[in-house]
């Protein structure tokens, strides 16, 4: 889980940043970057910090 | 023209030093049109005389003038070539001594950094905290001088307030759509490779080596109270040496994200003034990927998963460091100028009036919204406000008027309340300090606000970032700019937490991110470094733990 949220939040990068190449419109282009932000944000925190949090020191206190 | 204009000045100005002593000086006559200067006018200037000078110079009429233009050749004597060249020296210099001592305010942000973090962790790990955030302007500085500065700055093409700085002209790049994407440069390893044993390559490594140590710094804040001395040694230089330099070469090194404007016509590229994104939010970013690596403390939830506030051990610091971070920041957004004379940098009046603004607004944003919402004041908010205000003001402080400052300000005094909380509550990530919020999620918006706010009236040579006219947001008419800004945030978020996330996996891996539960509950001063921070004080925890 941790691992695919990492590689999540890296194609939020990808996606914004290929925004560039694939359009030269400008609406388009700031659709694409943040369609590219909300992955990398899902990946984050829907993803890495889930994962991170099972294993958390308070769940065995 | 420009070159007559020049000499006309230079003669003004040598004539006015030369008859500065004269006792009741006419008014002055309105200025002559230029006119072509000849060696004759420059050779006639007078300089005060020997028998003048030895009785003193009590009010400063006579020192500095004609007589100390250095002379290239004292046979001929004073040329106009002499004079050209004392003006253009005389312009670099003021630059490199603005950049330098600019550049010592901010390297003092550390002790700011230093004791409002130790004053919002508990007693029992005052020096260990301590040591962190002492120890990482050392570690930094080495990775920085032996690649990261040559990767950040390595192929930015010169600088020309400082002189040329022509040495560091060689990016590596890929192409990309059509274009070239710088992503890191090669010249600078150990500030000799690559002819880089130059006086601007100098005044560069030391103003941007105090800005990516301040990013080192965060870091320490969230993983404070349970982080492992060897870790934080390892993963401060891996940040030093590549997280920190790679994004900053993007930003600032003539990399792929500056670029943006002149490949793709998205504004002006992505414009960082000083640094909302390339220093806070990277670090804010890299205390959030280590925070969820390394867990929250002991204490800090229930098993149901409610937060506990531990509450540091001393306010007055606390507020006293915020004092020096915020005199830092006039060092930190007015010295990114590179300049005091030139190429727009007179704008240094305005950057630090809006520096100090945004500041104000931010403290009150934030102590205004604990008020309404808890019933006092809170302290250590009001200054992680002023804070998140300052953070929030680096990437426009250049770009945008004192109104819009002020509102940047005021919404990151309330962002990081709500980001505080949302870290705490939400994402149960455990940020001792509040780093988190005050530079990542304030960094962010500080990028942001870049592409709405900026005013179109700044004006840096001409351009930015090879982009003819001024920065200029969306709400000036410039909604590309806001574009660029935005693929700014996603590369932070996107890339720099990834990478930051998986190199400090791999130090968890080898190393270990965390001490071990006995060492945090008694503290950290005696198990990682030896020795307790206030030793003749008796702390509830010590006893408490028997020790």
């Amino acid at each position: 889980m941790g691992i695919a949220g990492l590689l999540v939040t890296l194609l939020g990068f990808l996606v914004a940043a290929a925004s560039v190449g694939v359009s030269s419109n400008l609406t388009m282009r700031m659709i694409a970057v943040l369609i590219g932000i909300a992955i990398s944000l899902a990946g984050i925190m829907g993803m890495i910090i889930p994962a991170f949090r099972k294993k958390a020191v308070w769940r065995n206190e | 023209m420009t070159r007559i204009s020049y000499l006309a000045a230079a003669v003004a100005l040598l004539s006015a030093a030369a008859f500065a002593q004269t006792p009741a000086p006419a008014p002055a006559a309105p200025p002559a049109a230029a006119a072509p200067i000849t060696i004759d006018e420059i050779k006639n200037v007078s300089t005060p005389d020997n028998a003048t000078r030895i009785k003193g110079d009590p009010d400063g009429g006579l020192t500095g003038n004609v007589g100390d233009v250095v002379v290239s050749d004292s046979k001929k004597g004073l040329t106009l070539g002499d004079v050209v060249n004392q003006i253009g020296q005389n312009r670099i210099a003021v630059n490199f001594v603005w950049t330098l001592i600019t550049g010592f305010l901010v390297m003092f942000m550390q002790a700011g950094f230093a004791i409002v973090e130790t004053g919002l962790c508990r007693a029992k790990n005052a020096n260990h905290t301590m040591m962190m955030n002492f120890m990482v302007y050392g570690v930094g500085m080495l990775a920085y001088w032996l690649i990261g500065f040559a990767i950040q700055m390595g192929g930015v093409g010169g600088v020309a307030t400082l002189g040329g700085v022509n040495p560091l002209n060689d990016e590596w790049s890929i192409t990309l759509f059509g274009k070239a994407w710088g992503l890191f440069g090669r010249h600078g390893i150990f500030l000799t490779q690559g002819g880089t044993y130059d006086v601007g390559v100098m005044v560069v490594f030391l103003f941007q080596m105090v800005f990516m140590d301040t990013a080192l710094t965060i870091v320490t804040g969230t993983a404070a109270e349970r982080w492992k001395y060897a870790a934080f040694m390892v993963s401060s230089f891996v940040m030093g040496a590549f997280t920190y330099p790679l994004y900053a070469n993007w930003a600032w090194g003539n990399g792929w994200l500056a670029n943006l404007g002149g490949n793709y016509g998205l504004g002006h590229g992505y414009a960082d003034f000083a640094g909302s994104g390339v220093v806070h939010a990277v670090g804010g970013i890299t205390a959030l990927a280590l925070g969820i690596i390394i867990g929250p403390r002991i204490g800090k939830y229930t098993r149901s998963g409610k937060p506990n506030a531990i509450v540091g051990h001393d306010i007055v610091i606390v507020l006293t460091g915020c004092f020096i971070l915020a005199f830092g920041w006039f060092g930190f957004n007015p010295g990114s100028t590179l300049a005091a004379s030139g190429n727009g940098a007179l704008r240094i009046g305005s950057i630090a009036v809006n520096t100090m603004l945004a500041g104000m607004t931010g403290g009150f944003g934030a102590m205004l919204y604990m008020w309404l919402r808890y019933g006092k004041p809170d302290a250590s908010m009001s200054g992680n406000g002023l804070l998140a205000g300052l953070v929030a003001i680096t990437a426009p402080s250049g770009f945008v008027n004192t109104v819009g400052a002020c509102i940047i300000g005021l919404i990151a005094g309330v962002l990081v309340c709500i980001s505080v909380e949302f870290v705490d509550r939400v994402l149960k990530v455990d940020d001792p300090v509040g780093a988190i919020s005050v530079h990542g999620t304030n960094g962010l918006w500080g990028v942001i606000s870049v592409g709405l706010f900026a005013d179109g009236k700044s004006n840096f040579g001409g351009s930015w970032n090879g982009v003819n006219g001024s920065v200029t947001g969306l709400f000036y008419g410039d909604a590309g700019q806001l574009v660029a800004q935005l693929i700014g945030v996603a590369t932070l978020i996107g890339f720099v937490f990834s990478f930051s996330f998986i190199v400090n996996l791999a130090i968890d891996a080898v190393v270990g991110q965390r001490v071990g539960a006995k060492a945090e509950l008694e503290g950290l001063d005696l198990p990682e470094m030896g020795q307790l921070g206030y030793p003749e004080f008796e702390l509830k925890a010590r006893v408490a733990a028997g020790a």
